[in-house]
């Protein structure tokens, strides 16, 4: 080994804390990315996954873009189209106390179609339970993951509640699955007949899509089929995947979230090094100065700098591999619950290690490391021999630096606003620009240092004396240490203060909205896939029996449709409104006055603002809906506020639904009851009314929303989690500085000892610092966290999710803010403080 | 011994540092003509301008004018690398307080500039260690030492890769009288048997006595006497 680089090594083992800090900071950054990373391409590639394997060996898939696909089509298929290699499919969701917690995937499927689909199936028509699967409509296969989890053999019986009905399903077989592929997307498979699933689903005598093999590519075309009527005008024949693949899109606002937060803890681990490089650099200064006098270049020292950072990144980024993959076991679940709760149903069972994830992982940990130590670095390689040992000299410097590093840094800031102003719906822009602001005002917080603690010197002094004056004065004179650790607890406390902020006024502006929109006392819905989404259809009877109830005066009703056409996801509603619900909808100014009457008499529909914003669309302009027979262009009367989708909502009234679609059913039901009822009590009736193999549910306004909420909190609870992670990595990091700067006092303390100054006294000073800084960093966190928070609601979220929010800023979490930080840096300067103070003066005074 | 240190020249060099927003002149117009081989005492009050004289000869400093002249190398003309490589090469330096590198053993700390220079230590840290009479301590670090033997090893260490130029920056300023004199007494003998040039920084009359020549700093200028 080289000399230098041997000097290196006993360095940084010498200084055990500060590797082991820096190596933390890469690793805690690295886990929370790869983590991420893992969590969310374990939700895309189990939905992935499913989607496949279902599809089997189809190339295509005919659809219909208003609902479901008369069997008829079939025929029409395979003697008018010509395509003879086809399958009907049915499909829809299931849930099994079996397997609580987990959807199960219903795939209904003709058996004697299907062999040049999907193999599974093919391999086991030569199977015993073939028999049975054909003859008995309620006969599933279930894959042997499925079986071994469930506990279920051939013959068992399995109960299923589906479309609001409960089964009892039969197992006919159980299939092997030939590969890791087929295991998980056959997991939550149950395969059933055709005309089961129909029954099973509710849907007799339609089909959810048809699978077509056009091994030739050539795709036939539809437009004679409807001109004959055989098919109707909505009808659409797509290359397999490219309705997963619109639907996986779904969640890419989400994921930029996650992953710009993720990132945050890596620039907050950025810090960590850039601090522990720093203040290596500082302590070994004078070491530079002899290496560069006896002949060492500034290369030579840079290069020893920059690998020894890379040493750092690497152990760092094997660490912080290992940390992720852990993490991303927890994190799987909270964010494909959030995606379930959110977006489309998906089942994930498990997180495989991606080798790619993980390199982009580490190349991100040794890369930002190198980046975070190459100021240092290039700082050491200019180490002038002949002022190297001059301590004096650097603080002079640093202080100088200050206000034109705070120019910088205000400037960086004011780019970050610029770059938010470009007119753009692009996620990258926006968190480009957030992270300029992050970065620009983190810059300028030693600047704001010193003016805090100058603010702070006389109540410090008046309050402490002269440990307190010492403890002023010693923030300004170690800035070059202090700066960096001050700067990442500023960026933390900030963004837990923007987050925080962010937060509370999307929870407030959803009370505020679930407060208006719900305005029936009653809702009644089928029990679904999602819990935030209702689907399926109520039975006609349940409908007239819940209306006829005598404490029911009015009823709206509700039929959503999530409508996939060409690379678009929207939801269609269609809304027969009762008049006491018409103050649920608060329109955006330039909606036009008679929206609503307009809306009701079916000449126009009102979307919601996510739906308008994603397609730059507003108020007079027209939306194509596809009907069965033609699809029709209808203008906007009016853009409403709306939190339930980020995707968008189209609302039409019943009458224009019904004057396109031949579809009479509904999904949901809003009854308005007479002044005085006891919600809770006519929820009790209504329930007992249901037949008892069925299942509805009933739930009051305040249930509902209560359920709201609920999904608010779940979907925040990864970000709360991440939120956590960066904090902690910005407090390893304050504590590892302020302990070594403490540490690095010895001498000094040792000597203020000798002078006679007491172990209580040393003691309060010591942490008067580490609490001065602490307490400069909550005051500066609190405009940095205000501007992230205005950011964030303002900008980033109308720009991921569409919707505007309303800024609310609770006192109660700027006070926590300040709070948080002063006790961060105080409990910093607990350790080193108790040392200092025990230490006897003369082992602190030899210790230089 | 022939001579093999190189010839110094100092021709009308002006320095000043920057201190406070003032500036405060340190050299002014100084001139100064060392021999191959010769052993020079540069002497004069704290502050007067003797170390800047080392970092100049060195070129760790650059003059604002004037030019300073290492044999026919012209420091002033270098770059920073060559600088750096000039010393790396040709300069061994002893400092007041020893400037050790604390990582790396006595043995190390000698076998650095070899290292540095591409060279093969053979025997070569064996023998300076031994005579400096610490053949014994070569793998201690250098906290493990007295000042006295971290001297010694500092002079071996400027010694090792035997450069024509050896510059000591008061090397017997932290030490006792009698300890110094036996670093100084080192010095002589091992700066005598390489040729070596020696420019010593001092406050001891009697270590100046003990050079061919001593050179004042006097307000500004460079005074043979």
């Amino acid at each position: 080994m080289r000399l230098l680089t041997r000097s290196s090594v006993r360095y940084w083992l010498g200084h055990r804390l500060q590797t082991a800090l820096s190596i933390l900071g890469v690793a805690l950054g690295v886990a929370v990315v790869l983590s991420i990373d893992m969590a969310i391409d374990a939700s895309r590639e189990g939905f992935r996954i499913s989607a496949e394997t279902v599809a089997g060996r189809a190339t295509h898939t005919l659809t219909r873009a208003s609902g479901d696909v008369p069997d008829r089509w079939l025929g029409v298929v395979r003697r008018d189209l010509g395509v003879r290699l086809s399958a009907p499919i049915v499909e829809g969701y299931a849930r099994s106390d079996l397997v609580s917690g987990r959807t199960l995937r219903v795939l209904g499927v003709d058996p004697l179609s299907e062999g040049p689909f999907r193999s599974y199936l093919a391999s086991a028509v030569n199977d015993r339970g073939m028999g049975r699967f054909v003859s008995d409509p309620f006969a599933v296969y279930v894959s042997s993951v499925l079986a071994d989890g469930a506990g279920l053999t051939v013959g068992s019986d399995l109960p299923v509640t589906a479309a609001g009905r409960s089964w009892i399903l039969t197992v006919a077989g159980i299939i092997d699955p030939i590969d890791d592929l087929q295991r998980s997307g056959l997991a939550d498979v149950l395969l059933m007949d055709i005309a089961g699933a129909q029954d099973l689903l509710g849907s007799v005598g339609v089909l959810t899509r048809i699978d077509l093999r056009l091994d030739d590519g050539v795709e036939p075309t539809l437009d004679r089929a409807i001109a004959a009527g055989l098919l109707t005008a909505d009808a659409s024949l797509d290359p397999i995947g490219t309705r997963s693949e619109t639907l996986s899109g779904m969640i890419g606002a989400f994921d930029v979230n996650l992953t710009a937060l993720s990132l945050l803890a890596l620039v907050f681990g950025m810090f960590l090094i850039y601090n522990a490089v720093t203040f290596s650099v500082v302590q070994r200064r004078s070491l530079f100065g002899r290496l560069r006098a006896v002949g060492v270049t500034r290369g030579e020292v840079v290069r020893l700098i920059l690998r020894e950072a890379a040493v750092v990144g690497v152990v760092g980024a094997l660490v912080g591999i290992g940390l992720g993959v852990l993490l991303s076991r927890g994190l799987v679940g909270m964010v494909s619950r959030t995606i379930n709760d959110l977006y489309f149903a998906v089942s994930v069972r498990g997180v495989e290690v991606d080798p790619l994830l993980l390199l982009k992982a580490a190349s991100l940990g040794v890369g930002a490391t190198l980046v975070a130590a190459l100021p240092p670095a290039l700082e050491a390689g200019g180490a002038n021999p002949r002022l190297a040992a001059l301590r004096s000299e650097i603080e002079v410097r640093a202080r100088q630096w200050v206000p034109r590093i705070a120019a910088g840094g205000l400037g960086a800031a004011a780019l970050g606003g610029l770059v938010l102003t470009v007119p753009t719906r692009s996620l990258i822009v926006s968190f480009t620009g957030l992270f300029l602001i992050i970065t620009g005002l983190a810059l300028a917080t030693p600047g704001g240092t010193l003016v805090v603690v100058r603010l702070a010197r006389p109540a410090l002094t008046a309050l402490l004396g002269v440990e307190g004056t010492m403890a002023a004065r010693g923030v300004g004179a170690s800035l070059s240490r202090t700066g960096p650790a001050i700067a990442a607890l500023v960026v933390a406390v900030s963004v837990t203060v923007g987050l925080g902020v962010m937060i509370d006024s999307f929870r407030g502006s959803l009370t505020r909205w679930l407060d208006g929109t719900l305005q029936a006392d009653i809702y009644v819905s089928l029990p679904g896939a999602t819990p935030s989404r209702a689907a399926g259809t109520l039975w006609p009877s349940i409908v007239e029996d819940f209306t006829a109830h005598p404490a029911v005066v009015g009823h709206s009703t509700y039929r959503g449709q999530r409508r996939v056409e060409g690379g678009d996801v929207y939801d269609l509603v269609a809304l027969d409104l009762d008049p006491r619900g018409e103050a649920a909808f608060a329109f955006l100014p330039g909606s036009e006055p008679d929206a609503l009457s307009r809306f009701r008499a079916g000449d126009a529909v009102i979307v919601s603002e996510p739906y308008a914003y994603r397609r730059g669309l507003d108020v007079g302009a027209s939306v194509r809906i596809s009907g069965e027979h033609a699809g029709v262009d209808v203008p906007i009367a009016g853009v409403f506020r709306d939190y339930g989708s980020e995707q968008g909502t189209v609302m039409m009234g019943r009458v224009l639904y019904d004057r396109l679609h031949s579809d009479r059913g509904i999904t949901s039901l809003g009854l308005f009851l007479v002044q005085g009822a006891d919600s809770e009590a006519v929820v009790t009736e209504l329930l007992r009314s249901v037949p008892e193999d069925r299942s509805v549910i009933v739930r009051t306004n305040d249930t509902l929303r209560s359920a709201s909420l609920e999904v608010f909190e779940r979907t925040f609870r990864v970000t709360a989690v991440l939120r956590l992670l960066a904090f902690i990595v910005a407090f390893v990091g304050v504590l590892g500085a302020l302990a070594a700067l403490q540490l690095e006092r010895g001498r000094e303390l040792g000597l203020l000892r000798a002078t006679g100054m007491t172990p209580g006294q040393l003691w309060r000073g010591v942490v008067a610092q580490t609490g001065l800084l602490g307490l400069a960093a909550g005051v500066l966190s609190i405009p940095m966290g205000l501007a992230l928070s205005w950011v964030m609601v303002y900008v980033v979220n109308k720009r991921s999710f569409g919707w505007t929010l309303d800024m609310r800023v609770a006192p109660d979490i700027l006070l926590q803010a300040v709070v948080l930080a002063v006790v961060a840096a105080v409990l910093a300067g607990l350790g080193p403080a108790r040392t200092m103070a025990k230490t006897r003066p003369a082992v602190a005074l030899r210790g230089e | 011994m022939t001579p093999t240190g190189p010839s110094i020249a100092l021709i009308d060099v002006d320095k000043s540092y920057a201190e406070g927003g003032r500036t405060h002149a340190v050299l002014t117009g100084a001139s100064l003509t060392i021999a191959p081989g010769e052993r020079v005492a540069v002497l004069g009050p704290s502050g007067s301008g003797k170390s800047t004289l080392l970092n100049l000869v060195s070129g760790i400093d650059l003059p604002d004018a004037g030019t300073v002249r290492v044999d026919d190398i012209d420091l002033g003309g270098l770059d920073e690398r060559s600088r750096t490589q000039f010393r790396r090469d040709r300069v061994g330096f002893v400092f007041q307080f020893f400037n050790l590198i604390p990582t790396l053993t006595v043995r190390e700390n000698l076998a650095l500039p070899l290292e540095l220079k591409g060279e093969d230590p053979g025997d070569r840290i064996g023998e300076l260690l031994a005579q400096v009479g610490l053949a014994d301590r070569a793998d201690s670090f250098p906290d493990r030492l007295s000042g006295g033997e971290q001297q010694r090893v500092a002079v071996a260490r400027a010694l090792v890769h035997r450069p024509g130029l050896i510059l000591a920056d008061e090397p017997t300023g932290n030490l006792d009288v009698d300890t110094g004199g036996v670093v100084v007494d080192l010095l002589e003998r091992l700066v005598a048997d390489a040729g070596a040039t020696l420019v010593v920084v001092t406050h001891s009359a009697s270590l100046a006595e003990r050079m061919d020549r001593t050179v004042r700093v006097d307000r500004g200028q460079l005074v043979s006497t």
